[in-house]
């Protein structure tokens, strides 16, 4: 009976191999038409000049960046053919796949990777992305040589996907504002895959094969459909009729588990470790009551992480103790927790000055949310700083941009905020806290006000060496500071999934979901 | 031979009350009327509890766990929330209904009574206000000004007076020319006077009817614009609770049911109100 069994299995296990071996020698088909959620609608389509997802996922598509990057954190070669580091880190040489052109026809040139990087390090919200480099040499055409005043750990992941888009100078370099291009949302001259035809805001983004792209046979796709909807629950019956192909970035417990039950979708979580999304409460470290340490440590023992992680996120991820994402090489997971401990909450505000008045109440604080899916945070935080003593007002923005706005011109006490690290932490951690990136304006950039001069200190250390367990020893100090002083209390990264229909092959599953190239994708 | 008893005139409420004494529905909808209002005032003494509260882990059904109308998506106890909405909601109501009326009735009034081009410029102000589409202009005013509780009621108030405003200038417009109001005029009864003590309490009873049913509408409509998410999170009414339990529709339906049944019923019972007040006041439909 056993040896039944065990040939059983083997002859499944024979005959799902095949299976898989003749859907992997499936040919790729040409044509047809994906359609694709967008949650927010983009400001417009230009990533270089402009960081998020929403303009990520249609901007991987008209720009080309010179690296992508696999599901493994392996760099492939994407514009860039091939390329090469120094000994001492501080040259990096590309070489560019010859024959590219822009959607216009003109060719791609050194000349345009060295504009890109210049406008990318002069406008991009991520300064660290670029900080280091010195110049950019173009001994010719097909060659870039990018000089760097020390050794740069995350210029490759900077080089990919969303990150460095390469836009064409004789477009570009007019002399206009690039974040303010009238041809970032319409007439979009890029070097992707596919094409705008057109951008309709809070409607779509519509994209169509780009026929002189410059790898051979690709796109796969005649046309993508990105539609911005912004409702979960529409998104969710969307995709289940089958008028959504795929939806990437979807993160909410309920429809998630609900989708995976579905026999036509494919509900996977793969790919999105380099994006890593942090959710945290984010304390203007500056003005107002906030400003105390000891106002925020108290906030921090009143919110009760357990009880998001259950009863809101339904166990789909687990704790985030520091900004940094747990699948990060350079999560410390040492720090202090801040687990749920209303006395000592209470102490340190009675401590700080706070008495609690005769209707037990100490202050008003009002916490912000920026999009749907940060509400129930927000509503959270409410009754669980009630019993502490603190009357929070949960202040709704009318749409993204409003909240940005506020924020990022420090015009709030708390806030709900969930910030990618983008790969390397100096890309998307050293913003959040970096002294020097106090940028009124910017979303994203240190809108807490912090300013700790050893923190500064560490993450320049961090930032200016190859030697991972070096790096290592850095950032585990700097967690252990930032747990101390909470400019923001970390909650949990995003139960980020993609889903898509069984339709859709290869959908992307590279470390940066759904923000990469679909030139590959297909559908049976 | 007896002689019939020759019927005591009556005071013209009295008679009112008669009839309205007298139409079923509309007894029922103020009873239902009676005891909804009664539960938002008293329903807090009665069901203590904050609702805001987390009490007990989200979306446990009704019935369970000694929640009798269950929880919501953050483990709130829907029966406080919706004892706690009924005032809130009912307050909106009636706080966009008055400021309806108010507007409605100094336009109208004013229009009416003077006629010629304060006529033609309020009542243009009125047209321009009518043909705007009314949620969409509600929508804009708390998109651009907040979605707090205030803004929300000024603008239902602000989409919904030019209905009163037309209603009272046609009343006005009929009552001015009456023999009454000529020989108060002849007495030296200012104009203020004779607006709103001599033809207003004459022109009452139409924008009595519309009044009342505007307590409903304003009800639906700030549901209306809950459910598209222009919400105050910082309060309870019944259509805040529709509108952020929203998402989750399709995994707990009652959550959004429940305070969708206490609309219902409210404005319902406020249309019977409001439809036997008509039936009631207006002359002309006793012959019915």
């Amino acid at each position: 009976m056993r040896h039944f069994f065990k040939t059983l299995t083997l002859a499944t296990a024979l005959v799902s191999a095949v299976a898989s071996v003749s859907v992997a020698a499936d040919e790729p088909k040409k044509g047809g038409t994906l359609t694709m959620a967008l949650q927010q609608t983009p400001r417009h389509l230009n990533p270089a000049v402009q960081s998020g997802t929403a303009t990520g996922q249609p901007g991987t598509q008209l720009f080309a960046s010179l690296l992508r990057y696999d599901h493994g954190w392996t760099p492939q070669p994407y514009l860039a053919e091939s390329w090469n580091v120094s000994d001492d880190g501080l040259t990096v040489t590309v070489n560019l796949v010859k024959g590219a052109t822009f959607h216009d026809g003109k060719p791609i040139t050194s000349e345009d990777v060295a504009f890109s990087i210049d406008t990318v390090k002069a406008n991009h919200p991520f300064k660290s992305m670029f900080a280091p480099v010195q110049s950019v040499e173009t001994p010719d055409a097909n060659t870039a040589v990018i000089k760097l005043s020390k050794p740069h750990p995350a210029l490759l992941l900077a080089m990919s996907s969303q990150l460095l888009s390469i836009i064409p100078k004789h477009v570009y370099g007019d002399g206009q504002d690039p974040k303010k291009h009238p041809q970032n949302s319409e007439n979009v001259v890029g070097s992707g895959p596919f094409k705008l035809v057109e951008f309709k805001r809070d409607q779509h983004v519509i994209l169509e094969r780009y026929d002189g792209f410059f790898m051979k046979g690709r796109p796969h796709l005649d046309k993508i459909v990105m539609r911005i909807i912004k409702d979960e629950s529409a998104r969710t019956i969307a995709l289940e009729s089958g008028e959504l192909l795929v939806s990437g970035f979807e993160q909410n417990p309920r429809d998630l588990n609900r989708m995976k039950k579905n026999a036509n979708l494919d509900v996977n979580n793969s790919g999105y470790a380099a994006i890593g999304p942090v959710n945290w409460v984010a304390f203007n470290t500056k003005d107002g009551k906030t400003s105390d340490v000891k106002v925020r440590q108290a906030i921090a023992y009143a919110i009760d992480r357990n009880f998001i992680l259950k009863a809101l996120m339904l166990g789909t991820i687990g704790a985030s103790k520091t900004g940094i994402h747990p699948g990060s090489p350079f999560y410390n997971d040492g720090v202090e927790a801040y687990d749920l401990d209303l006395e000592k909450a209470n102490k340190l505000l009675d401590d700080a000055g706070y008495k609690k008045g005769g209707d037990g109440m100490r202050f008003k604080l009002s916490i912000d949310y920026g999009w749907p899916a940060m509400k129930p945070f927000a509503e959270y935080v409410k009754p669980a700083l009630k019993k502490i003593g603190i009357d929070v007002t949960v202040r709704s923005s009318a749409d993204f941009p409003t909240w940005a706005k506020r924020i990022s011109t420090h015009d709030f006490e708390m806030t709900m905020d969930n910030v990618f690290n983008w790969g390397d932490p100096v890309i998307g951690v050293h913003r959040t806290y970096n002294s020097k990136n106090i940028k009124k304006g910017v979303i994203w950039s240190n809108t807490q006000q912090y300013s700790n001069a050893r923190v500064d200190e560490l993450m320049d250390l961090a930032g200016a060496t190859n030697d991972l367990e070096e790096r290592k020893k850095y950032y585990a100090e700097m967690q252990v500071i930032l747990a101390e002083e909470l400019p923001l209390y970390p909650l949990f990264p995003s139960p980020y999934h993609t889903v898509s229909n069984k339709k859709v092959m290869n959908a992307p599953n590279s470390i940066w979901g759904t923000s990469s190239p679909l030139d590959n994708v297909w559908l049976k | 031979m007896s002689i019939e008893p020759i019927e005591t005139a009556r005071s013209p409420f009295a008679e009112a009350f008669e009839m309205f004494r007298k139409n079923h529905a509309a007894v029922a909808g103020l009873v239902l009327l009676f005891l909804i209002v009664l539960g938002g005032l008293l329903g807090p003494g009665i069901y203590p509890g904050d609702p805001f509260e987390m009490v007990w882990a989200p979306f446990t059904p009704p019935g369970e766990e000694g929640y009798l109308l269950g929880t919501d998506y953050l483990g709130r106890d829907l029966l406080s929330m919706l004892i706690y909405g009924a005032r809130v909601s009912i307050a909106i109501g009636l706080a966009a209904a008055f400021l309806t009326v108010f507007i409605g009735i100094t336009v109208g009034a004013l229009a009416g009574f003077y006629g010629g081009l304060i006529e033609e410029i309020l009542m243009r102000i009125t047209e321009f206000f009518q043909v705007l589409p009314t949620l969409l202009f509600s929508m804009v005013i708390v998109a651009l000004f907040g979605a707090s509780l205030p803004m929300i009621t000024l603008a239902i108030g602000l989409v919904s007076w030019p209905a009163v405003a037309r209603i009272t200038r046609s009343e006005f417009l009929r009552i001015r020319e009456l023999e009454y109001v000529t020989a108060a005029r002849a007495c030296g009864v200012s104009n203020w006077k004779l607006m709103f003590k001599v033809i207003l309490p004459n022109a009452l009873p139409p924008i009595i009817v519309q009044a009342a049913l505007m307590v409903g509408s304003a009800i639906l409509f700030e549901a209306g614009l809950s459910f598209l998410g222009l919400t105050d999170p910082n309060i309870v009414s019944w259509g805040q609770i529709i509108g952020s339990n929203r998402p989750y529709i399709l995994d707990a339906s009652y959550t959004v049911t429940i305070p969708g049944v206490a609309i219902f019923l409210t404005v319902l019972a406020i249309s019977l109100v409001g439809d036997g007040l008509n039936d009631a006041l207006n002359p002309k439909l006793r012959q019915r």
